[in-house]
């Protein structure tokens, strides 16, 4: 430690030369160790089959809850349901979590978050990686679930530099062909939607041939399989990781934030392009998830964002699973 | 790096007298990823209550197949039910252990101890992890100023003790609630102490104490042992347990030690009384007033035998409470 701490002035520790200071310090000062003031790292290690799965923090954003940011219901009930869950009033927090895999043959991101300092509170994916001891030069491959941008910013670095510059990068063909469209983003009629065409380029254009487009049905990587999840985007993709008789479902954006949209399955998220499409996959996968217990990592879900989801009314509920303390 | 990897032999980036291990290798025909890290995060989480900041530190986990009296007015059946429900396995139970050191500005503080280092071996790792924990949480035992022991039971106070008997807080003043120091010091309660479980309970905390000196400064419920951090007499688990709640500006924290013991099981359940309760009757009757007063006044929960993190609020649900966990906060 270089840091001279109250601690230490008063403590033997800085030797005989600091009793000058001694009569200047009131009694009360003693102080404690100093305050750590920074998270722990954000990664979480678990096994499914014979792979490693490393769920990685990119962070959350708490910010006041946007008019709109539920579609199809009043703003006061939208708050409401944010304060029942215990998020401060009139705000929304919302988490960021990609996955590693490590197949044995192949080591698997699956979406990015943001690069550092893009956010205050996220672009966190980088640094947590680095905790992890995964370096990015390793990453065999990048899978983006869907071309929005907390999903695809961190793909560079916060300079514009390729993030996981050995990845090939793989894009889901129908988000694909909707974001790179011209015809598409002249149709664009809002300013979000606007923003999300232009960001898709400026992430994606300029490295348009490290990218290699995906199908749903089939393995983007070992063991690895895109299911289509359509309605949230044209192109919207989910995962189910298997090996041995283990299995995870990587859900993406099946839902946002579970608190709303996860135990009000109707509800329709500001960001679901096909909203009534959007419903009817999340309860499609949910029901089918609910009758298999299946292991679900969820994007939006508090970190590690690894849970159970059961039927509960008309919606379902989040059973978070326990934080294994070994491997 | 002193392993070498599948990857490294791939791509050659071993030097050349690697060359006889690769002969003598079969190299499967997909290229490598990087080796599996095969370890867990280090498992402390960090929180503020007003301006005191805390850390949960975790001594691990431990997984048994437990006895058919393990809840005590509850049959197997309907424990495994209950597991089921809550997506645990069948016939094992599993425990966590979280103690907190709370960092008050003028104090550092430990609130229980965990299952001790001589355990971390002894389990494999699976729990005694407060220690290594707290190392990766960049916090310095010998900063510590005040260990609060909860309760006599080995899980709290086992951590204060070295692999070689030694105090682990070399300059921590230790601070048991006088009501548990009183009960468990009486050589008389020993001797009428049933055998098996409770004689074990009282030899090991002998055996901790012992070790010690008995150099410790006994506590009184209502009063605070630290700035911020005052004590709530929660008897029934045992005689003199204690909870702790952790105030700073209007924000608070109820560390609650073990007024439930796993919440899958007591929380969902406050009328299932844990065999580690040692007066079931009166446990219950502590628990069902806290959990009433959580849930009324939306205040967070620290549980020591909540999963790691621990940290929770509390909701009425049916006959019961059900847990909801703080989310994750990626920043302090």
């Amino acid at each position: 430690m270089t840091e001279l701490t109250r601690r230490s002035l008063l403590g033997t520790a800085a030797g005989a030369g600091v009793a000058a200071f001694l009569p200047a310090m009131p009694p009360s000062a003693r102080a404690a160790a100093p305050p750590a003031g920074k998270q722990a790292p954000g990664f979480y290690r678990y096994k499914v089959g014979d792979y490693e799965l490393t769920q990685i923090s990119d962070g959350s954003r708490t910010s006041p809850m946007p008019d709109g940011f539920v579609r199809n219901i009043p703003k006061q009930q939208a708050l409401a349901a944010a304060e029942a869950a215990y998020m401060p009033k009139g705000q929304i927090t919302v988490p960021f979590n990609p996955v590693v895999v490590n197949t044995g043959s192949k080591l698997v991101l699956i979406d990015t978050g943001f690069p550092p300092g893009a956010v205050p509170t996220a672009g966190l994916c980088q640094a947590n990686l680095a905790a992890a001891g995964i370096d990015t030069k390793a990453i065999d491959m990048v899978v983006l679930s869907h071309l929005h941008p907390d999903h695809i910013n961190g793909v560079k670095t916060a300079d514009g530099a390729l993030a996981f510059p050995n990845a090939e990068i793989k894009a889901p063909a129908p988000d694909w062909a909707f974001w790179m469209s011209d015809d598409n983003m002249s149709k664009a009629a809002t300013d979000m939607m606007k923003g999300y065409f232009a960001n898709t380029r400026k992430v994606l254009s300029n490295v348009a041939d490290k990218v290699t487009r995906y199908e749903w049905g089939k393995e983007v990587a070992p063991g690895i399989t895109a299911i289509d999840a359509s309605g949230h985007t044209p192109g919207h993709t989910a995962f189910a990781v298997a090996s041995s008789s283990g299995r995870v479902l990587v859900q993406s954006d099946v839902t946002n934030i579970p608190d709303l949209f996860l135990r009000n399955p109707d509800w329709h998220v500001a960001f679901d392009i096909d909203p009534d499409k959007a419903v009817a996959t999340r309860r499609k996968f949910y029901d089918m998830a609910a009758a298999e217990k299946a292991l679900i990592a969820g994007f939006h879900f508090a970190f590690p964002s690894l849970g159970y989801v059961e039927k509960d009314g008309a919606g379902y509920r989040l059973v978070p699973v326990a934080w294994n303390a070994v491997l | 790096m002193t392993k070498l990897s599948r990857r490294d032999v791939v791509t050659g980036s071993v030097a050349l007298t690697a060359g006889s291990v690769l002969a003598a290798t079969t190299i499967s025909p997909a290229a490598a990823a990087a080796p599996p890290a095969g370890r867990q995060a280090p498992g402390f989480y960090r929180y503020k209550v007003g301006s005191i900041e805390i850390t949960v530190v975790t001594d691990g986990v431990n997984k048994f197949k437990f006895a058919d009296n393990h809840v005590t007015n509850k049959s197997r059946d309907e424990v495994n039910a209950a597991l089921a429900a809550a997506y645990y396995e069948k016939d094992m139970m599993t425990t966590p252990y979280n103690p907190v050191v709370v960092n008050t500005g003028s104090k550092l503080v430990v609130i229980d101890t965990g299952t001790s280092e001589a355990n971390f071996a002894r389990s494999k790792g699976a729990a005694g992890q407060f220690h290594g924990n707290l190392a990766a949480a960049g916090i310095d035992r010998n900063a510590v100023d005040l260990v609060v022991i909860s309760h006599f039971h080995g899980d709290h106070i086992n951590g204060l003790l070295t692999p070689d008997n030694k105090l682990a807080f070399a300059n921590a003043e230790i601070l048991v609630p006088a009501a548990e120091w009183k009960y468990f010091m009486d050589d008389g309660e020993m001797s009428r102490a049933p055998a098996g479980r409770m004689q074990e309970v009282f030899t090991n905390l002998r055996r901790v104490f012992d070790a010690l000196g008995r150099k410790v400064t006994p506590y009184e419920a209502g009063t605070e042992v630290a700035p911020g951090i005052t004590a709530i007499a929660t008897p029934g688990h045992t005689p003199g347990h204690n909870s702790h709640i952790v105030a700073s500006g209007s924000d608070k924290v109820y560390v609650q030690a073990d007024v439930t013991h796993v919440p899958y099981l007591f929380t969902r359940h406050p009328d299932w009384h844990a065999m580690y309760d040692q007066d079931g009757a009166m446990a219950e009757q502590t628990r069902r007033k806290v959990y009433d007063m959580l849930a009324a006044e939306r205040m967070m929960v620290q549980g020591f035998h909540y999963p790691f993190p621990g940290l929770a609020y509390v909701e009425r649900s049916g006959a019961g409470y059900r847990e909801i966990p703080v989310p994750w906060n990626p920043t302090i």
